[in-house]
């Protein structure tokens, strides 16, 4: 278990985590979400006693991090999976952390194994590819086989195959009653994995929600229906109800369920094709949500693209 | 499926140490490419110097004159090869610390061990662990090779048990595991690898080179108290009344790199990683 108290980090006169305050739970995958600039690496860096917070404290089951006796057996953490001596082999790489925390040898050839890179243990990481790296990285994090894992991007560079491991991984390590925090851009992959959500902006908590809810409560109410008796089932709904035209043969309703619809179409003889509660994307609400307070974006003036830093 | 994945995800014990955090640092310091390289360059450049100065002062010798032949030094002409070898095994302390500020492995190693006197101190003792014996090599290596050498030459020569030798060969040994260590501490506080091993030229071969030009008491003083000057003053048997002796010329450097030492560890445990 993460817990954040408070969490603020000043540099200079920039406010780069601003009163962070949330907890990251066992048997949850929690994802943590922000745009570029919003804190979310700074602020892992403080839970990882990296970097000291101007103010607030924050916790890694029950203690702060660096107090920890053997702390790679308390927390697995992937933070930049680049971090490797090109000229180090992946093997040595990983020796020297086990060593660090009396961990024994035989624990790097399992974590090898477990991420797949056991067949090259012995090549030097400068020759490895950005997944590959990713891989060692993760199985650094892994050799403590600690009941909380932090993952910053573990998905760059990663082939199909590989998000689809780790998606596996990091939902295997969460039933195991493990606390994953994992913070990516890649907003599908997150919707698949993660239960829970925190997300940040300006160094800000702006979400702490579950998954489902933090969904649910952007998608609005509407109901994707098409017919080719459109205009027919239009005159059948109240004017309570707003409906607008999508298609020759669509129409988005807001204010009724799909039950509802159901129920009036079949009341009214009307051979309907699609009823579909319109779901928002987890990138949608998240675009939705953060839109104010993105840090860099870019802006479409009429003349073509450009750039705009705030 | 690996034993950790069956098991019940609770911190197993066992209490990290300094030295399971000593023996990750010698795993490191063994497997970082560059070290073998500044140990075999070194110790080849140091004793191939002692030869190649050995033959050249040795064929000079008899047409000195009588002044030069009274400040003539076989033991500093057999130890030579220290002036580059303080610089290197800078080098070695130096990247020791600034290699994983470069490849960016400091965060995991501060993750490993986020007790930083802890990581600086064994980082400290294996740098020692490496540099003392190879400094003994080549400080010895050299004696021999360059006395022998002068020997061939018909110049004047010493012996390991005459006065004076066994303390420049041991003292090298001591001023070149300090320069390692100035390596260390000046590359903690620097970061750069670059920027580090700049500095060690400037200090330890420029300021040599300049002092004598620096106007009258400054440059008297350089001469006489900079600390790598004042250390170098270790492997000469000429006695100059206007330098410090050579032991106190070696705490001189001794005092100087603990201070630095004093302010890496202040740095390495205050700053963000």
């Amino acid at each position: 278990m993460i817990e954040v108290r408070g969490l603020t980090k000043r540099y200079g006169e920039v406010l780069a985590v601003d009163d962070l305050t949330f907890a990251v739970r066992p048997g949850e995958v929690t994802g943590f979400l922000g745009p570029n600039g919003a804190g979310k690496s700074t602020t892992l860096r403080m839970v990882l006693g990296l970097d000291a917070p101007t103010s607030g404290t924050a916790t890694v089951g029950g203690r702060p991090y660096a107090d920890h006796p053997a702390p790679l057996r308390a927390v697995g953490a992937l933070l930049d999976a680049g971090a490797v001596l090109p000229g180090r082999t992946a093997r040595h790489h990983l020796l020297a952390l086990a060593a660090s925390n009396g961990i024994p040898r035989r624990r790097v050839a399992e974590v090898l194994a477990e991420v797949g890179l056991d067949g090259v243990a012995r090549r030097r990481t400068g020759t490895f590819s950005l997944g590959m790296r990713q891989r060692l990285g993760i199985a650094a994090a892994l050799l403590g086989d600690p009941p909380v894992l932090v993952f910053d991007e573990p998905l760059n560079g990663l082939d199909p195959e590989g998000i689809v491991w780790i998606r596996g991984l990091m939902r295997r390590m969460a039933a195991e009653g493990r606390a994953v925090l994992m913070s990516s851009h890649l907003m599908s992959e997150i919707e698949l994995t993660a239960d829970h959500l925190i997300v940040i902006g300006r160094g800000r908590l702006v979400a702490d929600t579950a998954m489902r809810a933090f969904i649910d409560a952007r998608s609005g109410r509407e109901v994707l229906v098409r017919s080719p008796q459109a205009a027919a089932l239009r005159r059948m709904l109240s004017a309570a109800v707003q409906v607008r035209e999508d298609g020759a043969d669509g129409l988005v309703v807001t204010g009724l369920d799909t039950a509802e619809i159901g129920a009036l179409a079949s009341a009214g003889g009307v051979e309907l094709h699609e009823l579909t509660a319109r779901q928002v994307s987890l990138e949608q609400a998240f675009m939705d949500l953060t839109r104010d307070v993105v840090e860099y974006h870019t802006e479409h003036a009429p003349d073509g693209a450009k750039e705009t830093v705030r | 499926m690996s034993a950790s994945t069956m098991s019940a995800p609770a911190p197993a014990a066992g209490r990290a140490t300094f030295v399971h955090c000593l023996h990750a640092e010698w795993i490191k310091i063994r497997t970082m490419r560059s070290t073998l390289a500044v140990v075999l360059g070194t110790v080849a450049f140091g004793i191939g110097l002692a030869a190649l100065g050995g033959t050249a002062a040795g064929d000079e010798y008899p047409n000195l004159s009588a002044a030069d032949r009274a400040s003539f030094d076989p033991l500093a002409i057999s130890l030579r090869g220290y002036l580059l070898a303080q610089v290197s095994l800078g080098l070695l302390g130096a990247l020791v610390v600034t290699s994983e500020y470069g490849a960016r492995t400091i965060v995991g190693t501060l993750t490993a061990v986020p007790r930083r006197t802890r990581v600086l101190a064994a980082k400290a003792v294996t740098l020692i662990a490496v540099a003392l014996p190879v400094a003994l090599l080549i400080c010895l290596g050299g004696f021999l090779v360059g006395q022998s050498a002068l020997a061939d030459a018909g110049a004047p020569h010493v012996a390991l048990s005459d006065p004076g030798s066994l303390r420049a060969v041991l003292g090298g040994a001591l001023y070149l595991t300090l320069a390692a260590l100035f390596g260390l501490a000046t590359g903690t506080v620097i970061r750069s690898t670059t920027a580090t091993v700049t500095t060690l030229f400037g200090v330890m071969l420029i300021v040599r080179g300049f002092a004598p030009a620096l106007p009258g008491a400054l440059g008297d003083w350089t001469v006489k108290y900079w600390p790598p000057i004042a250390g170098g003053q270790i492997v000469t048997g000429y006695r100059d009344p206007d330098l410090l002796a050579p032991w106190p010329g070696l705490s001189m450097m001794a005092v100087c790199v603990a201070v630095l030492l004093i302010a890496a560890f202040a740095a390495f445990r205050r700053r963000d990683a």
